[in-house]
């Protein structure tokens, strides 16, 4: 049965292909093995489409993905691979109880349907992680949002604000420095590397605090101690991800039934939670950027979703591979942003002469305008995400909790 | 209020207070707040165990500082000039250049502490006008907007202020004990009425406290002295005044979630990956939702909400900063132990789980209804959807650990069959479990109609002893579902009257099970006629299959057929004795675990072979061709005898 048959042929999925390929199995119902087929073939060429509509718009045009003109790891990207991820499930869903419906679901296929619940459980660490992990990007949001709406106040800008501005960026900077150390990305980017010793923060201003606590330096950093992850601290992502992806193998070609559709969801799981991890800070992720837990590459031809899930994991790891990005906390697109806006505002203030005047004065407050406008993006956008993430994670505890992976739920 | 439970309750307040209380000033706090509790606690009662030399320390201390601190004795510093209220009359410039150059003498002093401002109250008012002052004057100087430079030097100098103060701030709210003792007069802004207790040993020679039970959750916990809330609510107005509002929630939540993690820890909660609750085995599992339930209620119950009344208080009037500041601070300890509830839910569905998660179910349910005053605000409303939500999933998973059920009995394989026909050891498992969760049936019918949806407020009641509600219907579902997998274990006992027996025996059990317990009520009397009615008709089916060759052997023809030879009738008296034998030797071996049961089926038995039997020895006897010395082996009682030793399980 080579699959390879149906992957140029496929016309543009309808949502309705899947209904009719079970009219048409109703219709002759001795001959079962076609309407496996068909199913089998419709769940493979939906699967191909939703990742082809992840790929970003100026790669392969002609994989009838539209790209949807966000930009890979963008915010609204990471929803719709999410969105993408529980369209997959359902169509799995729907792919076995059909399967089971027609009986055409022996103990292997069972045993693999298991399977793929077992490893999707595995994801829900991840989906935890991910949560805390966007949680705390909305927390350096806020500290971001103190210093560019203190400069956009209406009127001059005085030393105050600066003062106000300075300290609130440096927060931040503590906070970076500790969500970096976390996630055990090695080096430091520059910014943060550049304030984390500045002392216009509190440990200046307080020496009671410093008294009281007997050292400057733990001050500031215990002060803004950031990660309370609510997964336990000796979680690592890098090995969740092993986990995940641990056994997932292509089916050889005479292993017919489920064997394709579990492995698809496997791989589309584990490049899902990849790409969680990769995108916001979570503990020791940078180990899961470097060791390149990527999925193992499915074989091109086999599977007609194989092309575009493989562009998908290229352009992932491409991104992390960016130079530029390689000690960021997240590889969402909005942190880089954050941090390169934050960088950008930090050195407009350091360079600005007091009192304001001037060019100095429009640097810093196009700077904070800038600063502001990302921000703003953050907040609409990670509250969703965030919201996003819980689904999955509901998705796959519910279908833990309803027994989908169990062959006797609807047997009789 | 008896006497007893008075002692339960304190015994509950104390362990609360050793639970949570870190340092003993917060636990004379908590101590005085559960005092007011409802009348029933008195100070002295809940001192009478503190040594009298504390107290008297407390007597001494108590009589002459609380009075009106506000206002220091001696200012350090020469007093703040007025400030006009009011701006409608532009002050002059070199006016305000004054109070500036003031301010900034006096602010800088205070700025450069080498200790904490608040640790003397004189200095902390002192500060706290001075920063008034300022304040006062940047906005002067704003809406003049004619003096920059001037209105530079003020917005600098408050900027200070405000990092000066948000680091009192977390160091009052951090260790208020720094600062609170330090002097008699610590609790500046106290009511009159707050005294100073000095918390030397505290409970410090007593063993450690066994947790009891805490059956009481409707207590408020303080983790800060009045006076020091006080004292942060001042700070917090300032910062927001001079609109540092959001740095000064950053800096509360910063500062309370050390206390807010510990306080968890020491609820025994430690953090647990989805993926090790699910590796872990039972028993270890089961130990840590023991813990986590009163951990749940203590989180729910009085940790939140105490934090949800100290933010209100530190923030009274600030709002949307309280519930900024509120949120941020319990949000990770929230959804850690949420995430238990989720990861237990998705762990496993094998039943002995069910009444562990029922157990969970409860607890979330409960309290949900007292969350909605604690999480009113927006920004709070996603964790009160997130506590909703891991009630959502415990509920189903205790349907699906129901639906397990189901699947077990179903693949439950028939390899081994009982010897004698007895009960099997899967009814007796399913019944004894049907019966134990029957004891939570209102929790789930509730799970089981599936209007999990209305969990907001105080469920529906639903009534779930009717036959007909879905708890029932589910229930007699699975009789139904084990009624067959018996039948299917029957058939392999190669004698068809074992299968019977085999078959009685369950059902009587079941019979028994089911009324002798609320069982009874959900399976309702139609379902228990035809029950019955199926136990009679197995055992007619026994009797039938066991003792058909018997009693056709027995047959000697109507009255109206003519007589049988005499021999015809030694064969069938021999063929008797033979039958007789072979059943008595395997059926006395075959067991009815059911006293009655078995009077029945032997009574049933004689009452049929007996006058048979007592018909063909009259036959026998009458017969004109019997020998004289007919012998018959047994009496028709000998024969009633061995009917009466069947079923006794013995083996030969």
């Amino acid at each position: 049965m080579p699959l390879t048959e149906h992957q140029g042929s496929s016309s543009s999925p309808s949502p309705f292909s899947f209904g009719r390929s079970l009219l048409s199995l109703r219709r002759d119902h001795v001959t079962m093995p076609s309407g496996e087929e068909a199913d089998l073939e419709a769940f493979q060429r939906h699967f191909a489409a939703s990742l082809g509509e992840l790929l970003p718009g100026e790669v392969e045009g002609g994989g009838g993905g539209g790209g949807g003109g966000e930009e890979i790891l963008s915010v609204a990207w990471i929803r719709r691979l999410l969105e993408a991820f529980i369209l997959c499930q359902e169509e799995f869903r729907v792919f076995v109880a059909q399967a089971r419906r027609r009986g055409a679901l022996p103990a292997a296929g069972e045993k693999l349907v298991v399977e793929f619940h077992e490893r999707a459980v595995k994801a829900l660490d991840v989906c935890n992680a991910a949560r805390d992990g966007v949680d705390q990007v909305r927390r350096w949001e806020r500290l971001a949002d103190i210093a560019a709406s203190v400069l956009l106040a209406p009127g001059e800008i005085h030393e105050g604000q600066l003062r106000r501005a300075r300290k609130a960026l440096s927060d931040l900077a503590v906070l970076l420095v500790d969500d970096t150390a976390a996630s055990g990305t090695g080096g430091v980017a520059s910014f943060l590397a550049s304030h984390r010793n500045r002392s216009f923060g509190r440990a200046r201003a307080s020496p009671s605090r410093a008294s009281l606590t007997g050292a400057t330096s733990a001050t500031s950093s215990s002060h803004f101690r950031s990660l309370s992850w609510s997964v336990s601290r000796v979680w690592s992502a890098s090995r969740q991800l092993q986990a995940i992806g641990a056994g997932l193998a292509a089916p050889r070609a005479h292993e017919a039934g489920l064997a394709a559709p579990v492995y698809a969801m496997g791989c589309v799981l584990h490049l899902v939670a990849w790409a969680l991890v990769a995108a916001v800070p979570c503990p020791d992720r940078s180990t899961a950027l470097q060791a390149h837990h990527l999925p193992a590459a499915p074989p091109r031809a086999a599977f007609p979703w194989a092309p575009p899930l493989l562009t998908l994991q290229e352009r992932l790891a491409e991104e992390g591979k960016r130079k530029d990005r390689r000690n960021s906390c997240g590889l969402l697109k909005e942190i880089h942003v954050l941090e390169k806006s934050t960088q950008k505002l930090a050195d407009a203030i350091d360079a600005a002469p007091i009192p304001l005047f001037g060019d100095r004065e429009a640097d810093v407050r196009e700077a904070a305008a800038e600063l502001a406008a990302v921000c703003a993006a953050m907040r609409d956008g990670l509250e969703p995400l965030e919201r996003q993430v819980r689904e999955v994670f509901h998705r796959i505890v519910r279908s833990r909790v309803e027994g989908l992976d169990s062959s006797m739920h609807n047997a009789d | 209020m008896a006497e007893d439970g008075e002692e339960k309750l304190l015994a509950t307040v104390q362990h609360i207070v050793k639970t949570l209380g870190r340092t003993d000033t917060m636990t004379e706090d908590i101590l005085k707040v559960f005092s007011n509790y409802d009348g029933r606690l008195s100070l002295d009662k809940l001192y009478a165990t503190r040594a009298a030399a504390a107290v008297a320390a407390v007597a001494a201390a108590g009589g002459a500082g609380a009075g009106e601190h506000s206002v220091p004795a001696s200012p350090p510093m020469p007093p703040p000039p007025a400030v006009p209220p009011s701006v409608a009359v532009m002050p002059a410039v070199t006016s305000l250049e004054r109070t500036v150059r003031t301010l900034d003498r006096q602010i800088s002093q205070f700025v450069t502490m080498d200790r904490l401002i608040w640790a003397d109250s004189a200095d902390a008012d002192a500060f706290l006008e001075a920063v008034d002052d300022l304040i006062g004057t940047v906005q002067e100087l704003d809406a003049a907007g004619t003096n920059r430079g001037l209105l530079d030097r003020a917005d600098e100098l408050l900027s200070r202020c405000m990092a000066r103060l948000e680091d009192e701030f977390r160091s009052l709210i951090e260790r208020p004990d720094d600062v609170a003792p330090a002097a008699p007069g610590g609790f500046a802004s106290d009511e009159s009425e707050e005294e100073d207790y000095d918390a030397d040993d505290g409970y410090g020679d007593e063993p450690i406290p066994i947790a009891k039970p805490v059956s009481d959750f409707d207590v408020v916990i303080d983790a800060l002295p009045p006076g020091s809330v006080s004292d942060v609510h001042q700070i917090a107005r300032r910062m927001v005044d001079a609109g540092f509002g959001r740095e000064c929630a950053e800096a509360y939540a910063a500062a309370r979630r050390g206390f807010i993690d510990e306080s968890v820890a020491r609820l025994g909660i430690r953090a647990r990956t989805i993926d090790e609750v699910h590796s872990l085995p039972w028993e270890e599992l089961e130990f840590d939702i023991a813990r986590w339930i009163p951990a749940f209620k203590m989180v729910f119950r009085i940790l939140i909400p105490s934090e949800r009344r100290l933010c209100d208080r530190v923030f009274d009037g600030l709002a949307p900063y309280g519930d900024l500041a509120f949120v941020a601070a319990v949000r990770t300890q929230a959804l850690q132990l949420i995430s238990f509830g989720d990861a237990v839910s998705a762990a496993s569905r094998a039943p002995e789980r069910l009444f562990r998660v029922i157990d969970m179910y409860e607890a979330v349910r409960d309290l949900l209804p007292d969350l909605d005053p604690v999480f009113a605000d927006p920004y709070s409303a996603a964790l009160r959807a997130e506590v909703s939500a891991v009630c959502n999933t415990l509920g189903s998973s205790i349907k699906g650990i129901f639906m397990e059920l189901e699947n077990l009995i179903r693949r439950d394989p028939a390899r081994v069959s009982v010897p004698g026909g007895g009960i099997h050891p899967i009814t007796r498992y399913v019944m004894n479990y049907l019966r134990a969760a029957c004891g939570s049936r209102q929790t789930l019918e509730e799970v089981m109609e599936g209007d999990l949806g209305a969990v907001g407020g105080a469920a529906i009641a639903v009534d779930p002893d009717r036959p007909t509600s879905s708890l029932a219907v589910h229930i007699a579902w699975i009789m139904d579902v084990l009624h067959k997998n018996l039948e299917t274990k029957s058939k392999i006992y190669r004698d068809p009257p074992l299968a019977s027996i085999f078959l009685m025996n369950n059902g009587k059990y079941i019979i028994h099970k089911v009324n002798d317990s609320e069982l009874g009520v959900l399976l309702g009397d139609e379902w228990m006629k035809q029950m019955m009615s199926r136990v009679r008709r197995w055992s007619l089916e026994y009797q039938r299959g066991a003792w058909a060759k018997v009693m056709s052997v027995l047959q000697t023809g109507g009255p109206g057929i003519g007589s049988l030879p005499a021999k015809a009738l030694l064969q069938k008296l021999r063929m008797f004795n033979g039958y007789l034998e072979e059943i008595c030797a395997i059926q006395s071996e075959w067991v009815i675990a059911d006293e009655q049961l078995r009077e029945d089926v032997r009574a049933a038995i004689t009452d049929s072979v007996k006058p048979a039997y007592m018909g063909l020895i009259s036959r026998l006897k009458s017969s004109p061709e019997a020998a004289q010395d007919l012998f018959i082996k047994h009496s028709p009682e000998d024969v009633e005898a061995r009917i009466q030793h069947l079923f006794e399980g013995v083996s030969k």
